[in-house]
């Protein structure tokens, strides 16, 4: 048996049998001890790996049946249930979504987001990525274009027309990945967008060359993110590495999700050392591309900042060490003052009436970096 | 008839960041920024020289900064919402937490102006409240003006403190009497958000401008609109008035700065060292007869102009 070797395999081993010895003596108190992290813990830019880290001290929490009240007992049960779907899945050699664990018992769980914070507190507790739980969240990124995916079953997904864009598979199941085809990767916000760019072809037509058109749908999932991540350590082990270019919209959101993509999520900060792409680049939209030239002369395309995202900014500038005065993206802090200052946002939509629209705006942007590069 | 100022110097990579204000006292010239620290330096030395680092000022960084008449008080507000109130002794700047101590609480303070002797602080709120807070008393809040809710983005003091002037992003331009806490006319405000407003030095005109591109002059006797200053073809973020009144000085989101002569209602000057936003701009003291100004931006560094006294 495999199962010493097993981290995840022992940890329910053990976690299980201790509970069940407890069960066995007269007063027995079976208990499941969970590590987190603290709530108050101190981010830093890892200057190696450039992701976002925390070194924040760990709690435990332990959790005791029948325990002091109901809570604790209801916290209790859902833990082990959670446990019983993850030891299944392992032994079975399947991967489970969170959204299955939690139809498993709806009303046990209550709410998704509980099966949610239960699974990641495991995989901190463990000490492994949630994907070594065997739980993946439902895949929800797509990427087109010129790259190739071969399956650890075989398969070679091939995305390069546009019918056949795919969803982002999970990191577990991409054994290989050929980029040799591409010449640049655009990491886009938003699916709408994504959309058009994959509609009229832009992987193949760019200015710059043929290239891969990625979206993770908003903020991205663990599983787009392994997925860039993969392509850039590909491009970088390559004689040539291929330039990463963000296209986000000009609010607190849009720059929230760049620097996920880039430096990694405050959640995560565990993972972030492996999931970070350190040089991705900021495409756009750019508080000075909304003000000036030809797009400022249509004042429906600029929205006025909510109390939300002012607050939200406010706490980005605060909280989070990419967006510090002394911290690696004073550009990205200028654009989040700028768009307080003017107190105002804009989406990538307002490109399409763009001279040249969406597509003449993105091969003019690319060239500009392309040129500062050289 | 043209005005030549000539680039006479600058504070180059003066913050790290784009320069979002300016204000000058008598010898040194005050500029905020996206980093937390002020920085003052000296504009009667020609190659301008930093004098003082106020490190650690605004941790957010900083958008707003005002001085009164004397140069002894200053007041800058940062992207966090605090507002701090500085006094200046022998040249050299340090908080005074007394003079703040009221309108600190105060946290959705946007644009704020400073009366000419340093007593009263007046701020415009992000939901368009008008407060007034006195600092010779602790930074009691004195005053509370409520008008219609739209985002206060831009506010001035007329110099014998009688009237407040402010700016909206719906485009309106208010006028409260200090006195009787009235608004002695409405004003017909601008078609898109304000960002700037700014009291002629003999109080007879209210100057705003914005987002239209457009700066108007108002008369403060009757509220009439007596001019309107067109040649900027972006939004003009910033105003200020020469010390006679017979000049203005505009700033806008392309770098471009005009001087224009209020008397023959034309643009008698234009500077473009830059396409980056100008976030401030600033007449300097005189020297001698000979006026000048200071532009701060995008560009992260101070430029300065002085008149060329010719022939």
């Amino acid at each position: 048996m495999g199962t010493s070797l097993h981290p995840v395999k022992r940890y329910i081993h053990e976690t299980l049998a201790s509970a069940l010895d407890e069960l066995s003596t007269p007063d027995g108190r079976p208990t499941i001890t969970l590590k987190r992290r603290s709530r108050n813990m101190s981010l830093f830019i890892n200057p190696t790996s450039r992701a976002l880290e925390s070194n924040g001290t760990e709690t435990y929490i332990t959790y005791s049946w029948p325990g002091a009240n109901a809570f604790e007992a209801w916290k209790f049960t859902v833990i082990v249930r959670a446990l019983a779907v993850v030891a299944e899945a392992i032994d079975m050699g399947l991967v489970v979504s969170k959204r299955d664990i939690y139809y498993s018992d709806p009303a046990c769980f209550g709410t998704q987001k509980i099966v949610d914070t239960i699974i990641d507190d495991l995989a901190y507790t463990v000490g492994v990525d949630r994907s070594a739980l065997n739980v993946e969240a439902a895949a929800k990124g797509l990427v087109t274009g010129y790259c190739s995916l071969l399956t650890k079953f075989g398969d070679v997904i091939d995305v390069q027309l546009p019918r056949k864009e795919s969803l982002i598979p999970n990191s577990q199941d991409t054994s290989e990945i050929d980029i040799s085809g591409a010449s640049w990767v655009l990491v886009i916000e938003k699916e709408a967008i994504y959309r058009r760019l994959a509609r009229s072809n832009y992987h193949t037509r760019a200015a710059a060359g043929k290239g891969i058109l990625i979206t993770g749908k908003g903020y991205p999932d663990l599983s787009t993110r392994a997925f860039i991540r993969k392509i850039y350590e590909k491009s970088r082990r390559s004689d040539r590495s291929l330039p990463f270019y963000g296209l986000v919209d000009s609010d607190p959101d849009g720059m929230a999700i760049m620097s996920t993509y880039k430096y990694g999520s405050m959640a995560h900060t565990s993972q972030n050392g492996r999931l970070n792409v350190p040089c991705l680049q900021l495409l756009g939209l750019r508080t000075s591309d909304i003000v000036s030239g030809a797009l400022s002369n249509d004042d429906a395309a600029l929205i006025r900042l909510t109390i939300r995202d002012r607050k939200k900014v406010m706490t980005m500038l605060s909280n989070n060490p990419v967006w510090a005065a002394e911290g690696p993206e004073l550009e990205w802090r200028t654009q989040l003052q700028q768009m307080l200052m003017l107190n105002l946002k804009a989406e990538i939509e307002i490109l399409y009436d763009w001279d040249g629209g969406l597509e003449g705006w993105i091969d003019q942007n690319m060239a500009a970096f392309s040129q500062s590069d050289t | 008839m043209s005005k030549q100022y000539l680039s006479c110097g600058s504070a180059d990579n003066a913050h790290p960041t784009d320069i979002f204000s300016l204000a000058v006292t008598n010898n040194q010239i005050l500029s905020a920024s996206g980093v937390s620290a002020l920085k003052v330096h000296s504009t009667t030395d020609p190659d301008f020289p930093l004098v003082q680092s106020i490190d650690e000022a605004h941790k957010l960084g900083c958008h707003h900064i005002v001085t009164d008449g004397n140069g002894s008080r200053s007041v800058s507000v940062g992207f966090g919402g605090e507002i701090r109130v500085w006094s200046c002794h022998d040249g050299t700047w340090s908080e005074n937490k007394t003079a703040s101590a009221g309108s600190a609480r105060s946290t959705d303070i946007w644009a704020i102006a400073l009366s000419g002797n340093g007593q009263y602080l007046a701020g415009v709120s992000q939901d368009g409240h008008i407060r007034v807070w006195d600092l010779n008393a602790n930074g009691e809040q004195i005053r509370d003006y409520e008008t219609k809710g739209s985002f206060g983005t831009c506010i001035d003091l007329s110099v014998d403190g009688r009237f407040i002037a402010s700016g909206h992003e719906n485009g309106s331009v208010y006028i409260f009497s200090t006195e009787t806490g009235r608004m002695p006319f409405s004003l017909s405000g601008l078609v898109k958000p304000v960002r700037a407003v700014a009291f002629s030095p003999g109080g007879k005109f209210l100057a705003a401008a914005g987002d239209s591109n457009v700066i108007v002059l108002y008369d403060t006797s009757s509220g009439e609109q007596v001019a309107n200053f067109s040649g900027h073809s972006a939004w003009v973020l910033s105003l200020s008035w020469s010390h006679t009144g017979e000049y203005l000085l505009s700033g806008s989101f392309d770098g471009k700065v005009k001087v224009w002569s209020v008397d023959t209602r034309t643009c008698v000057a234009t500077h473009s060292e830059t396409e980056r936003a100008v976030w401030n701009v600033k007449w300097l003291p005189k020297i001698g007869k000979s006026e000048g100004f200071a532009t701060a931006g995008a560009s992260r560094s101070i430029s300065f102009y002085r008149e060329a006294t010719g022939g």
